[in-house]
């Protein structure tokens, strides 16, 4: 497979034997040269979740955005087409977009006055005479990312000419973006442009990862406020947890997909809560109409398991992206020991105000730099970046469950909510990427 | 903080809408509150709120977003500041343990406007935090509605605008 560098930065580190089936190499999450292959080997290489598209709702509307070394540009075009650019005049090299998100005609490099429209082409060359007459504007257009792709709204890219398609790359884990999607009525979420909760540790972007083993240590301190609640609602569209959904008798599982993909599967847990779940949105005026609209466009049956779901697919889409609770997660690695995460709340299309009021609270309480939940997430990944310095014994073990894994029909493999099968499976993914030639 | 400075009413900033002996009152009591947030001292701190209907504001992405419609970095009424102490508290609360150690320096203190025993006032804070070996300085300005009680000022309303409240930032593992 051709890819946009590896030919000229590369190592010869032997990966494979980095990543075994049950345990993996912690140099992997400390080693700097490790870090500039996964650059370019993954993130120069497979899909990366973009954005979401209504980010850029109307004509010019744009945003930047990072996707692996590489600064971008999303843009809605003349023709209302997302298009993704690299953010770089093709004269000198300079970025030709400094804001964030805007409205722009056309993107102009300030160093030479080159101009773009929102298609990418060169549109403004100054002093063109002076350049051969062989030089043709046409051929200097800003330099579109190679792939895109487009799930349900979500856009997706790849630096790769080649590759699989992004249908194959997500595979069966499309029926958990669904869930997300389809928790609103008319089956259209907004991610608002410029609203997004922006986080980073110090450590590693592989450390974050669906993780079902670590809520009851971790979250200890979120668990003793729960239990001091009167009702434990809160959570998207009105979950109802009175019974932990971390237990491995309960019956949520770790999924495992094909090409690194992952979710802590709670649907079966949630399910026997449909009926509660209904009732307690039927308390409101905004709840009963949601209620009414998902029967009607989803059927009673549907509908009331996509509210127990509440929209929750707790899904990780490899390298760099989860779904979470009402959130979209974009990871961005910004070196071995830095990562930064950036949290969109999702908002459903269709709905009463005071239904996403609720979700953007619940949304707030557990996740950002000053939650109650996340903030404890950052500081364990920041205790083992410190702790994995001292690699006397040097293996990280992921094997939990190892023995108790099944496979289901569509390919996916499933073990209890605790063990380590989607560690396993993003690992795996990872090492194919890493030794792929 | 600049913003609401500069729009005040001119009569905020040339005679200024409260005595100076109420200044310094309003200041001392500012600089109080910084000191309990520094040495997290968290329930003398919820003692200067006053009432049912409080909220402890911190915006995400610009110091104007809407609550109603974008996320915010707190956005606490009184339940769930009551269950923000509880964590901060909390041994178990890894994010805050070891505590952070923190001085922070508040001025540019601006009464606004006095509406009875309510008094509207800005401030402007610059924060050091040291915490597990990593130094963080924070910059943030503040706005009150403060009740001017028989047991000294009141907090009803504080709405904290950092200055970073649109960048990737770190865990913030205090009060501001």
């Amino acid at each position: 497979m051709s890819t946009t560098k590896s030919n000229i930065i590369g190592t010869d580190r032997d990966y494979g034997s980095l990543v075994k089936e049950d345990r993996v190499h912690s140099s992997i999450f400390t080693d700097e040269s490790v870090f500039e292959d996964e650059m370019e080997r993954i993130f120069h290489k497979t899909w990366l979740f973009a954005l979401h598209e209504s980010e850029v709702p109307k004509k010019g509307d744009f945003k930047l955005l990072k996707l692996g070394r590489f600064p971008v540009i999303a843009v809605r075009d003349e023709n209302e087409e997302v298009q993704l650019m690299i953010n770089r005049c093709r004269h000198r090299g300079a970025q030709v977009c400094e804001a964030t998100q805007g409205n722009a005609k056309s993107f102009q490099c300030w160093y030479h006055g080159w101009t773009y429209n929102t298609k990418g082409d060169l549109v403004g060359v100054t002093g063109e005479e002076a350049y051969d007459k062989t030089f043709d504007a046409k051929e200097h257009g800003l330099t579109k990312v190679a792939r895109v792709g487009n799930y349900r709204g979500f856009i997706f890219a790849s630096h790769s000419k080649e590759g699989q398609s992004l249908d194959d790359y997500l595979g069966p884990a499309k029926k958990f973006i669904d869930i997300l999607i389809d928790a609103s009525p008319t089956s259209e979420i907004e991610v608002k442009p410029g609203v997004v909760s922006k986080t980073m540790y110090r450590g590693n972007w592989k450390q974050i990862g669906m993780d079902g083993y670590h809520p009851h240590y971790v979250h200890v301190s979120v668990f003793k406020i729960f239990s001091k609640r009167e009702s434990t609602t809160g959570s998207a569209v009105g979950a109802i947890h009175l019974e932990d959904p971390f237990a491995d008798s309960s019956p949520s599982l770790t999924r495992g997909f094909p090409n690194g993909h992952a979710a802590l599967d709670f649907r079966f847990q949630r399910l026997p809560h449909a009926k509660d779940n209904t009732a307690e949105l039927q308390q409101s005026e905004d709840g009963r109409k949601y209620v009414e609209d998902m029967i009607a466009r989803y059927g009673k049956e549907h509908a009331e398991e996509l509210i127990a779901w509440h929209g929750d697919p707790h899904l990780g889409v490899f390298p760099n992206l989860q779904l979470i609770h009402d959130h979209i997660r974009v990871v961005i690695p910004i070196s071995s020991s830095e990562t930064q995460v950036l949290m969109y709340p999702v908002f459903l299309k269709g709905v009463g105000q005071e239904i996403n009021n609720k979700r953007l609270r619940s949304h707030e309480a557990f996740y950002g730099p000053a939650s109650n939940g996340s903030p404890d997430d950052a500081e364990i990944f920041e205790r083992v970046q410190r702790g994995l310095e001292g690699d006397a014994n040097p293996w990280i073990l992921l094997g939990r469950g190892i023995n108790r894994e099944k496979s289901d029909s569509d390919g996916t493999v499933s073990a209890l909510i605790s063990d380590e099968i989607t560690q396993r499976a993003q690992m795996q993914e990872w090492k194919r990427l890493m030794t792929e030639d | 903080m600049a913003k609401q400075i500069v729009n005040a009413a001119p009569e905020a900033i040339n005679k200024g809408v409260v005595s100076v002996e109420q200044q310094l009152r309003v200041e001392r009591f500012l600089n109080y509150e910084a000191a309990l947030m520094d040495e997290h001292e968290y329930d003398r701190w919820m003692e200067l709120w006053t009432g049912d209907d409080i909220t402890y504001w911190v915006p995400c992405n610009s110091d104007d977003q809407d609550p109603n419609t974008g996320v915010a970095i707190i956005y606490d009424d009184r339940p769930r500041l009551l269950e923000r102490m509880m964590r901060l508290k909390d041994k178990a609360a890894h994010a805050y343990r070891p505590r952070a150690r923190l001085i922070r320096n508040v001025s540019g203190v601006v009464p606004l406007s006095v509406r009875g025993e309510e008094l509207e006032v800005v401030s402007s804070f610059s924060l050091g935090e040291i915490r597990t070996g990593t130094e963080n300085i924070w910059f943030g300005k503040c706005h009150y509605l403060l009740v001017d009680t028989s047991e000294g000022f009141r907090i009803r309303w504080k709405k904290v605008m950092l200055l970073n409240n649109d960048e990737a930032m770190p865990n913030l593992t205090f009060l501001v």
